[in-house]
């Protein structure tokens, strides 16, 4: 080496000679070209994957990867080309099945590809955006060969004609069905609903509505449910054997809304089959379906209920305007009781106690109830009728349930203090004519009551109660204390409480000498003890049990009134009585002295008076006589007071007048407290808030508050707004 | 005929206060002295006697509502009586010591007292001047009605020609008090009539008047 001038040393880096083969891409090319060939060939068990892998991968490496793409592309394209022949080629129902051998062919080519190309897959293809080997090879298969011109068409009308033949009873092959939708899905979410969804769901609505109009042609209404339920459920189960489960919810809406909301109004409305007649036939099966069913249909149950309420509505009013039916409040009651208890178990049973049509019931039972007042006086006698002696159910458990659901109609009542106002007499009847068969049934009745109303409602019918227990105890007290009596007749005494008990003018009498020996001493008792007190003697609320021997020999017990008894005994002294006779001596009031002699004479088995003449009526000559030929069966005879009855006309005007004028009060009251509290308040508001507040009793008629608004203003409670003409002021 | 007079005449009492000028003081005088003529001497009020008198010399009938008018301004307390100090304040108010003074000042009284703002006095004035007692405080139908052409018969006739004819009709109240009198000047002034489209039965009208509505309608 010559020397020369100084040089820095420089370390070259290494040059690899690359020789530029001018044909390494074409070479590489068809290596990879011929193994594609073979994969698709099913000939892919000779082939060297590390040697591909590598040629691939020297080739993208070369920059070569835009026209390996490109090759690529082209090369899957033309073995997609041959397989679409093959299909275009297949017959009939082999035309899937080829299709389904050729997509799984092309699945596995693909794998294969895109292991041997992984390296331009993670390279190359990324920089480039370029779609990815796999996808690429799913796009090429959708554009050659699912969207080619003779293939699409065909696999569409495919799958829909299977479809369809399944829906007509066919029995088709599943698993293709399967295997072909799962294609498609592969394909893209797109691709499955363009090229099969969208055109499958139409065609199901046409046919749907086709069949939908055809059922309800020929079918009745729970038949066609039954259809329409069949056909969702088996809409659902092809979905979960052969479809993507996304396409559930769209078809079941196809269903619904073809089969079930564009037909409701005629399905639930239908004669004869309806909803209205599964009511009235308590077809549980039917309407637990019609309920779910239309559970999905937009106002579908809205529809339901208001059909239903207008028919119980109209049902209710028709029952309660019915005048046979007001003939026997009891029927009349328990009428009602079976039809809530009806509709209870419709709602439990078959609307699986769905709270909104609970409520509508309600708001129907409310309705119909108060559209006849005299619904408070048959309820009460209905409880009446309960809790009286001998009444049917004889354990307390059935009392208490019976109670519970008269309750329940109770609640819908508006006019709820005239109700109160007939329990009291009623119940009064049954306390003083110790008719009330059980102590303990009466009190859960009040405290329902009470839990219901408050504690004023039911503390003057405690009171009752409290009264005859303290009477049983001054009677004994009274013949303790006493010793002087002898032959006097025994008395049992029932002390009331004025403004406890329902008030009942009572004219007095005249007693037998012996009765009103005893009694004038047990007052003498009973005020020597209470001071300041005053007994007043109801004899028309009494009973007596008489000893009788009659002139036939026959020897009874008489359980009689004790206008009765003033009567019978008259017949001690003498044998004939005129009408006249009686009443001068007995000064029993001419109404019920009249009605007193028809039960003692003219009743058949109770008549241990006769009269002359037989006639009906009882004018002042008639003359009376004792029955000597009186005969019973029973040694004990009843002529008592007759089981409480509903009011005659007359009554029920009065009790409404008492009513009404315990209302006014209650009215005043309501409108002073809310005023007082307010101090300004405008006419509206006045009448809002007073219904608020006495609605848990009564029902306030605006126009009664109005004029009750009035006389608080006379009375200078309240004044009118100067300025302001609706308002009304307080003043303290 | 004149009565004779048994109160004295003031006119000493008047020369005694200082301030009136004796032009005011001979008005006073012949004011009172106006009174002495139609005064009962034993009560020294006028009576309706006294007042029977003064309209007939006012040519005016004495169930005229300017009588009533004239009640109004001077503040009397009880129907049928004037006492002296009513008169002098009425008089005085219209400057009028004589007869013929009086007669001239009605038709001014009359302006005045149908003004609104006067109006609006007047008429429970009229009310209360009907009370016949104490403790009253409503007045039966029949008066009412009399009232109530004479008070607004000019002013509303066709309202008031109808509300005669309703509470005549109707039974169920036979009083009527402050409160619905009140009610039936506003109704003639707000609600018209005969359409009667802008009553509202909602608002706090009294009873009888939506009654009288609902009569009226029903026609």
């Amino acid at each position: 080496m010559s020397s020369q001038k100084k040089r820095s040393s420089r370390i070259e880096p290494f040059r690899h000679r690359v020789e530029t083969d001018p044909n390494f891409f074409e070479k590489a090319w068809r290596k990879l070209e011929d193994a594609i060939g073979e994969i698709y060939n099913h000939n892919a068990s000779g082939l060297s994957f590390e040697e591909l892998y590598r040629t691939a991968y020297n080739m993208v490496l070369h920059k070569h990867g835009p026209k390996l793409y490109d090759k690529l592309t082209e090369n899957m394209k033309g073995h997609l080309q041959e397989m679409r022949t093959s299909i275009e080629a297949a017959q009939g129902g082999l035309f899937l099945e080829e299709l389904q051998r050729k997509w799984d062919d092309h699945n596995k080519a693909l794998q294969m590809i895109r292991d041997i190309l992984m390296y331009m897959d993670r390279t190359f293809i990324p920089t480039n955006k370029k779609t990815g080997v796999f996808d690429l090879g799913l796009e090429l298969w959708r554009d050659t060969i699912v969207r080619s011109a003779k293939i699409h068409g065909r696999l569409l009308d495919t799958l829909l004609d299977l479809i369809h033949r399944e829906r007509m009873g066919e029995v088709i092959n599943r698993s293709l069905m399967r295997s072909t939708t799962k294609m498609l899905m592969d394909l893209g979410s797109s691709v499955y609903q363009d090229d099969f969804e969208r055109p499958f769901l139409e065609v199901s609505a046409s046919f749907y509505s086709g069949e939908s109009q055809r059922f309800i042609e020929c079918c009745a209404c729970g038949e066609y449910l039954k259809k329409a339920q069949q056909r969702l459920d088996e809409e659902a189960e092809r979905v979960s054997q052969y479809m993507d489960a996304k396409t559930d919810e769209k078809i079941t809406a196809v269903v619904v809304k073809e089969m079930l909301a564009n037909h409701m109004q005629r399905l639930i409305l239908m004669d004869n089959s309806g909803l209205v007649n599964m009511l009235v036939e308590d077809r549980f099966e039917d309407l637990t379906r019609m309920y779910s069913l239309f559970q999905r249909v937009h106002d579908g149950h809205s529809t339901i209920k208001s059909v239903m309420t207008s028919h119980v509505k109209e049902t209710g009013r028709n029952m309660v305007t019915d005048p046979e039916r007001l003939k026997d409040p009891v029927d009349f009651v328990q009428k009602l009781l079976n039809e809530k208890d009806k509709y209870d178990s419709i709602v439990t049973t078959s609307f699986s106690n769905d709270k909104s049509f609970q409520n509508a019931l309600n708001s129907s039972f409310e309705y119909f109830i108060n559209l006849n007042n005299r619904c408070p006086e048959f309820i009460s006698l209905y409880v009446d009728d309960k809790l009286r002696k001998g009444m049917k159910e004889a354990n307390e458990e059935a009392v208490e349930t019976v109670l519970d659901k008269v309750m329940m109609l109770f609640r819908y009542l508006q006019e709820k203090d005239l109700f109160e106002k007939y329990y009291k007499q009623h119940l009064a009847k049954r306390l003083l004519s110790g008719k009330a068969a059980s102590d303990d049934s009466e009190r859960s009745m009040l405290v329902k009551l009470k839990t219901e109303c408050g504690y004023q409602f039911t503390s003057k019918l405690e009171g009752m109660f409290t009264d005859l227990k303290t009477s049983q105890d001054t009677t004994q007290g009274f013949y303790a204390a006493s010793s002087d009596l002898g032959d006097a007749p025994t008395i049992s005494v029932q002390i009331l409480t004025t403004g406890s008990w329902p008030t009942q003018p009572c004219s007095p009498c005249s007693l037998p000498p012996e009765i009103l020996g005893v009694s004038e001493m047990f007052r003498g008792y009973y005020l020597g003890t209470h001071n300041g007190r005053r007994l007043t003697w109801q004899t028309n609320m009494g009973t007596a049990d008489i000893k009788a021997v009659f002139g036939n020999g026959s020897k009874h017990e008489l359980n009689v009134s004790t206008y009765q008894m003033c009567v019978l005994m008259l017949f001690n002294l003498v044998d004939c009585l005129t009408y006249r006779d009686i009443e001068q001596t007995t000064a029993i009031p001419a109404v019920d002295l009249k009605r007193c002699l028809q039960s003692l004479a003219l009743v058949k088995g109770k008549n241990v008076l006769r009269k002359e003449p037989m006639s009906r009526d009882i004018s002042d000559n008639d003359n009376f006589y004792v029955n000597d030929k009186f005969t019973s069966k029973l040694f004990k005879v009843k002529i008592g007071t007759v089981a409480t009855q509903k009011e005659s006309e007359p009554e029920k005007m009065e009790t409404r007048q008492r009513v009404e004028e315990d209302r006014k009060p209650q009215i005043e009251a309501a409108i002073v407290r809310i005023m007082k509290s307010r101090r300004v308040l405008d006419h509206n508001s006045i009448v809002t808030e007073v219904t608020k507040q006495l609605q848990p009793r009564f029902m306030p008629n605006p126009v009664v508050i109005k004029k009750r608004i009035e006389s608080l203003i006379e009375r200078e409670f309240l004044e009118r707004d100067k300025n302001d003409r609706k308002l009304y002021l307080y003043l303290a | 005929m004149r009565r004779s007079s048994k109160k004295s005449s003031s006119s000493s009492a008047a020369a005694a206060t200082a301030g009136p000028t004796r032009g005011v003081s001979k008005e006073i005088e012949r004011i009172d002295q106006l009174f002495c003529t139609y005064a009962d001497s034993s009560s020294s009020v006028i009576d309706p006697e006294g007042i029977e008198m003064l309209c007939s010399h006012l040519e005016v009938p004495h169930t005229d509502v300017r009588i009533l008018m004239l009640a109004w301004k001077m503040g009397c307390e009880k129907q049928g009586y004037f006492t002296l100090d009513e008169w002098r304040t009425g008089l005085k108010a219209l400057r009028a010591d004589s007869i013929s003074k009086l007669k001239k000042a009605f038709p001014e009284l009359v302006q005045e007292v149908t003004r609104p703002s006067n109006f609006q006095d007047f008429y429970p004035y009229a009310f209360r001047y009907c009370l016949t007692e104490d403790k009253k405080k409503c007045i039966e139908i029949p008066v009412a009605c009399e009232l109530l052409n004479l008070v607004l018969g000019l002013q509303f006739h066709p309202q008031v020609d109808k509300l005669i004819n309703y509470l005549k009709y109707q039974n169920e109240y036979k009083v009527i008090n402050m409160d619905q009198w009140m009610g039936f000047l506003r109704f003639c002034n707000e609600i018209n009539f005969p359409s009667l489209d802008n009553y509202d039965s909602d608002l706090a009208w009294p009873l009888i008047l939506d009654n009288f509505v609902e009569w009226l309608r029903e026609k």
